[in-house]
């Protein structure tokens, strides 16, 4: 099991065209969205623009990078027979998503990273130490949902329906969960919706640490939930997996 | 003739041994199409099983069945006594699968330590890539392998550790002549190392030469059981062939007795006949002079096709019949 942990990740660094863009995308879209705002206060926030999106599209990259990387090429070793082959191992279901997901994480760490630097160096943000830490660590290990999500998502769709109903689920979750614009300037039934969304939980994360708090136990559960029921759901397709695709 | 009369159950040796595998009327089908109809087999320790049949028999069908990679709709399948999942995860089952890919991105070496090493009893990997004789290849990528180093490494992947089964779908396609043969003698080493082998193809000539049991599958049955002789003796027929002078009467060499099928191309006659000797007697009989007189046994793949296309001729089973 840890070598197919191994080898996945090693086949995640190897993949330079995917590394690249997953890495590069997130600080761009940043300094596209943060980059002219004023350091005002968001209405209804405490966080300006450069702080609000630093923790919004470091999440997004990070989500990019694991939920359409991960379940498109699924969805692919599960056609070349691959995941077929790996069936008649001994390897348990949970090995198998726990190398996806370490895989995943591979190359969301970097991508959090860059944008956090960017934030600093461009836009001038400045946090605690403690701060910096938390966010960071907080972001890599909440895209642990999304990358098992991903999973989920290349065992229930396959071949032409993988692109559209990740792309579906992914914009979904991006735009009610607030990661493209903040939540408190959206409609009350957008933001009913999204206090219960894995990606609301996501940047509630960073954003309580980035007001000085804590980050709420509420936030930290939700996403708990949704990693239990993506991972397990993962798991369980994975063994039940009995269509040739 | 129906499909189940002609069903004989002589596992070559071993009846007395638990079996390795067990199928007990198991059927399975894809939605109005039945795959496997009621299938009953067994396996033996040690037996070198051929599985043959024309496309659509339900080879294919069998082996992921009998791996646990399908379920069957009724019937049950037992590979040592316990459930096809459990023995994969005991390692006791190593398969290359026809439809089995493999991971791209990486290489051939790793791919194979991997398989060694999610083996409970996984082998020395130099010792695995000699065996299946891809240590030239080690650090090529898996993406840029021909077809034919293709299944080298899936052969590696199924014999990565020390299992107790076998089963290879069209192991050596895609393999020239000469890989085909240390493909075969690889796996003549693992028979003899007390492994059950089982394995489908479509090369005839492969069932006859290293198989010492030959189960013949036809429209997810088993229509014939035994060794390769006795195959080609179930099917009956031998064949006959001669020299004329003259002018050929074929009226006359078709009323010949036990003649199945005739063949004239210029002086040459070719019989097919299941009583060869009532067949010469009767031509002799005829008062001509045949020259050249040869008669010999069916191979295997003529002994394959007269036996399903008799099948076939044969009136449909009930069920079949009622659809």
């Amino acid at each position: 099991m840890t070598t197919l942990i191994k080898l996945e990740i090693i086949r995640a660094l190897r993949n330079k065209k995917f590394m690249f863009f997953s890495v590069i995308y997130p600080p761009a879209l940043y300094l596209l969205i943060a980059g002219g705002a004023d350091s005002k206060p968001i209405p209804g926030m405490k966080l300006d623009m450069a702080l609000y999106f630093m923790v919004s599209m470091a999440a997004f990259g990070a989500m990019t990078a694991v939920l359409l990387g991960n379940s498109e090429r699924i969805a692919k070793e599960r056609e070349k027979g691959w995941v077929r082959q790996l069936r008649l191992t001994a390897l348990p279901g949970r090995g198998y998503v726990a190398a996806k997901m370490a895989a995943a994480a591979t190359v969301s760490l970097p991508s959090i990273l860059l944008v956090m630097i960017v934030a600093a160096a461009v836009k001038g943000v400045r946090l605690e130490a403690w701060q910096w830490f938390a966010i960071a660590a907080g972001t890599w290990l909440g895209s642990f949902v999304f990358a098992a999500l991903g999973v989920a998502i290349g065992y229930l769709a396959t071949g032409d329906a993988v692109r559209p109903i990740s792309m579906l689920v992914y914009f979904g979750l991006a735009f009610l969960g607030g990661l493209w614009m903040p939540l408190t300037i959206l409609p009350q039934w957008v933001q009913n919706i999204a206090e219960w969304l894995p990606t609301h939980a996501y940047t509630a994360l960073g954003t309580a640490v980035e007001a000085g708090e804590a980050p709420h136990v509420k936030d930290m559960a939700i996403l708990a939930g949704y990693l239990l029921v993506f991972a397990g759901g993962a798991a369980w397709l994975y063994r039940k997996d009995t269509r040739k695709a | 003739m129906t499909t189940t009369a002609t069903t004989t159950a002589t596992p070559a040796q071993g009846a007395d041994r638990a079996p390795v595998v067990s199928f007990r009327q198991v059927s399975k089908s894809y939605g109005a199409v039945r795959a496997v109809a009621d299938l009953d087999l067994e396996l033996y320790p040690g037996e070198t099983v051929a599985l043959l049949g024309p496309n659509g028999a339900g080879k294919s069908s069998t082996l992921d069945l009998l791996l646990g990679l399908r379920g069957a709709d009724s019937g049950s399948v037992t590979l040592f006594g316990t459930t096809p999942q459990r023995a994969i995860e005991q390692g006791r089952v190593g398969a290359m699968l026809q439809s089995g890919g493999l991971m791209e991105g990486v290489k051939v070496k790793e791919l194979v330590r991997l398989a060694r090493d999610l083996h409970p009893r996984g082998y020395p990997l130099d010792q695995i890539m000699a065996t299946a004789g891809i240590t030239d290849i080690a650090d090529r990528m898996v993406d840029k392998l021909s077809g034919g180093q293709e299944q080298r490494v899936r052969f590696a992947l199924a014999t990565a550790g020390a299992g107790d089964l076998i089963v290879l779908d069209e192991p050596t396609t895609g393999m020239d002549v000469s890989a085909r043969q240390t493909f075969w003698g690889a796996m003549r080493r693992q028979a003899q190392e007390g492994r059950t082998v089982l394995f489908a193809t479509h090369y005839l000539e492969e069932a006859d030469e290293i198989a010492d049991r030959v189960i013949v599958l036809h429209r997810g049955r088993v229509l014939a059981d035994g060794t390769a002789a006795e195959i080609k003796a179930r099917a009956g027929a031998r064949r006959v062939a001669f020299e004329l002078d003259g002018p050929i009467d074929r009226e006359a060499l078709h009323a010949l007795p036990s003649l199945t099928s005739l063949e004239v191309s210029g002086r040459t006659v070719r019989i097919q006949s299941h009583d060869a000797d009532a067949t010469v007697h009767a031509l002799y009989g005829l008062g001509l002079y045949p020259h050249h007189l040869e008669v010999s046994g069916l191979g295997l793949e003529q002994a394959f096709i007269a036996l399903t296309t008799a099948s076939d001729a044969a009136p449909a089973t009930a069920e079949e019949a009622a659809r």
